[in-house]
């Protein structure tokens, strides 16, 4: 309980920097950095093996990802970003307000406020292969599927198409 | 000036109480023996009756702190144990001006480093520029600390072991692209890019060659790595991973994966000195850039005891018979070995183009590691013995053997023109 | 306060963090970033109900935690690579230069 005090703000705050920061690499670093706590939190829920997919997934996986996406592509005028953010931040929240009062609505409405403190047992590693591979191998090969076609469509995606370079022993 | 007095003390207290409440017991074997710190300080705090909570931190930390000292004295030398190999393959002495054969030698570069000025550039962003040295050292202290080291010396016996080590190798890679980022230059930019490149492609086959020795040892735990190559075949095989057929070709693709993942020549593009200076260290001097080194070294000791634990047998003794001598010291001897290919395979291989480098990576490594996976399932079906042999050596070498001579014939002597250096 | 409450309330502040991002970036690739951060919302509500609130013998929570991770990071790499192969085209990743259905 200690430890999800400690993190949480924590978690908040690297989230509403991401949010916030105009440049887009230290939003993408601090997404990172969220994400990573995010991790932490799971760890400490005693949710081990999710926490440690969720940091080598994320941080070693998407996170890179955006920020080489970003080094690709030269982002746009960083000044007249950093100007407009706080007009743009400002009609947003307004916009979510309401998404976020009825979340907590829906919440404070469908929980009993007095749930008991005493946690279910953590993630047992064995238990959970046993249900991957038994139960929702179905599931698991449609990922396996999913990620292929993935690997293919997003390298066909990225080539260049249009100039071929002109093959490099012509000359 | 009390204050020191007090603090020797302080400092002695611990052990002597804990000295003093074993005398009764042995309280020392060859096996223990890196362990002795730890216990020591768990029996000074339990004898002066501190909390659990505590007891369970004093011998965390001080596990921690072995881990941290053995390995950074390992740092040391191996700096100038790789001077002087790299010397002698060339034909040279390598240092030998600091104290008798060099051996002063990491202690001057010690003290060359750290009074060195610290340089951030006008152009950098201080506070990453200073946070992507740390975030370098950290995981590597932190893979080092969930590795199985003797019998009796695990500093962090998770359950997890191997998804540990690979979810925190994962963060090297921003820290890289936070290095290079940060410096707000050209030349650490290309070589973060060419970094990160680099070590996504060569963690697939990492990862996957891993997997086949987690399948087939049913468990996460790197003690039940080990413990499940323990014995011997016929008498005098040791039961070890790369002495089965998928464990050969995977530990192959292992050690290679390792060289480039820790960024060693032959695949030291990121900080090839001739081609963009020193890759996403450009910027950085001082005690910074030896954090880079050290983190460097950290992690090729931790990535090679990852290799030793999941193929070389972790450390169970190579011949029977052998017991006797402490486990932790054929761990040892085997990363001595292992570091020693390393530099030998620095000392006489040229680097690796970077197209050459992905290339290699995405045809050769990541199917033939691939391939490991089936071809350990038949071994586990087909009997482990001369028939596995049979079934398994068929459909390893002919793709193999069809993926090296397609790669050799095919990519590798395609000489590539440049078009801007004619 | 009990830790089922506090997770929810942190993950209903991510999802409206997330929300947020995407409403007012205009570069594609920090929508994206918004994107993450609310998928993450939803996992963390997943593992907050498995951990807290009614015995889950079947582990559904972390199983769909485990492939919503799956899927995000497909997502991440299917999104980015599009966003690669706009960029090409018009040289922008600012989401109001997409208004093109044109090839």
């Amino acid at each position: 309980m200690i430890s999800l005090l400690l993190i949480s703000p924590l978690i908040l705050l690297a989230a509403l920097g991401a949010v916030w920061k105009a440049r887009p690499v230290h939003a993408a670093l601090l997404l990172a950095l969220a994400l990573a706590l995010v991790a932490v939190l799971y760890l400490s829920v005693g949710a081990d093996f999710i926490g440690l997919v969720q940091f080598m997934v994320y941080v070693g996986g998407v996170a890179i990802l955006i920020v080489f996406a970003l080094l690709i592509t030269r982002p746009g005028d960083e000044a007249e970003e950093v100007a407009r953010r706080p007009r743009s931040l400002a009609l947003g929240f307004a916009c979510v307000a309401p998404v976020l009062g009825m979340l907590l609505y829906a919440f404070s409405q469908g929980l009993p406020l007095s749930t008991a403190d005493e946690a279910n047992p953590a993630l047992p590693v064995q238990a959970l292969g046993m249900e991957l591979f038994e139960n929702s191998v179905p599931a698991v090969l449609a990922v396996g599927v999913l990620l292929t076609a993935v690997l293919i469509g997003a390298a066909l995606f990225a080539r260049d198409p249009g100039t071929k370079p002109e093959p490099p022993a012509s000359r | 000036m009390r204050l020191p007095a007090w603090i020797a003390l302080l400092v002695g207290a611990f052990p002597t109480l804990g000295l003093a409440q074993t005398v009764q017991q042995p309280l020392v074997t060859g096996e223990s023996l890196p362990r002795l710190p730890q216990r020591l300080v768990e029996m000074g705090l339990q004898a002066v009756k501190a909390p659990d909570w505590l007891v369970a931190l004093g011998s965390f930390v001080t596990a921690a702190a072995v881990v941290v000292a053995v390995f950074l004295t390992a740092f040391a030398l191996l700096s100038l144990i790789e001077r002087k190999t790299l010397a002698r393959v060339q034909n040279r002495l390598g240092p030998n001006r600091a104290g008798y054969f060099g051996i002063l030698q990491p202690v001057a570069d010690g003290i060359k480093m750290l009074t060195k000025e610290d340089i951030v550039p006008t152009k950098a962003e201080w506070f990453l520029h200073l946070l992507a040295p740390i975030l370098i050292v950290i995981p590597s202290i932190l893979a080092l600390g969930v590795i199985p080291y003797g019998r009796e010396w695990v500093p962090v016996p998770l359950e997890l072991g191997i998804v540990f080590f690979f979810a925190v190798g994962t963060m090297t890679e921003l820290a890289v692209f936070i290095a290079g980022w940060a410096s707000g230059s050209k030349f650490p930019m290309l070589g973060a890019m060419r970094a990160i490149s680099q070590m996504i492609s060569y963690e697939l086959p990492l990862m996957i060659s891993a997997l086949s020795v987690v399948m087939l040892s049913g468990t996460l735990t790197l003690t039940g790595i080990v413990n499940a190559q323990a014995g011997f075949h016929l008498g005098f095989l040791p039961a070890w991973n790369i002495l089965t057929p998928w464990g050969l070709v995977a530990g192959i693709v292992f050690f290679i994966a390792a060289i480039a993942e820790s960024n060693r020549c032959p695949f030291d593009l990121p900080e090839g000195e001739s081609e963009i200076v020193a890759g996403h260290m450009t910027e950085y001097s001082g005690f910074k850039y030896a954090l880079f080194f050290m983190g460097e070294y950290l992690g090729l000791f931790a990535i090679s005891g990852l290799g030793i634990t999941l193929f070389l047998g972790g450390w169970q003794a190579p011949l029977p018979g052998l017991d006797w001598v402490p486990s932790w010291i054929w761990f040892f001897g085997k990363l001595a070995v292992v570091i020693f290919v390393f530099l030998w395979i620095r000392a006489t291989f040229p680097r690796v183009r970077i197209d050459q480098l992905m290339r290699f990576a995405w045809l050769c490594l990541i199917p033939v590691s691939l391939l490991t996976l089936p071809v350990a399932a038949i071994w586990h079906y087909a009997g482990q013995g001369a028939l596995g042999w049979l079934l398994c050596a068929v459909p390893l070498l002919i793709p193999c053997i069809l993926i090296t001579v397609f790669f050799n014939r095919r990519l590798a002597p395609a000489t590539r023109r440049y078009h801007f250096a004619e | 306060m009990t830790p089922l409450p506090l997770l929810l309330t942190l993950s209903a502040l991510l999802f409206v963090l997330g929300l947020l991002a995407v409403l007012t970036r205009r570069n594609a690739i920090l929508v994206l970033v918004g994107i993450e951060l609310m998928l993450n919302a939803a996992n963390l509500n997943f593992i907050a109900f498995w951990r807290y609130g009614p015995p889950d013998v079947d582990l559904t929570g972390p199983l769909f935690v485990l492939f919503s991770i799956a899927i995000a990071a497909a997502e991440a790499a299917v999104g980015l690579a599009i966003i690669l192969m706009n960029f090409r085209r018009t040289r922008s990743t600012d989401l109001n230069r997409l208004d093109s259905l044109h090839g």
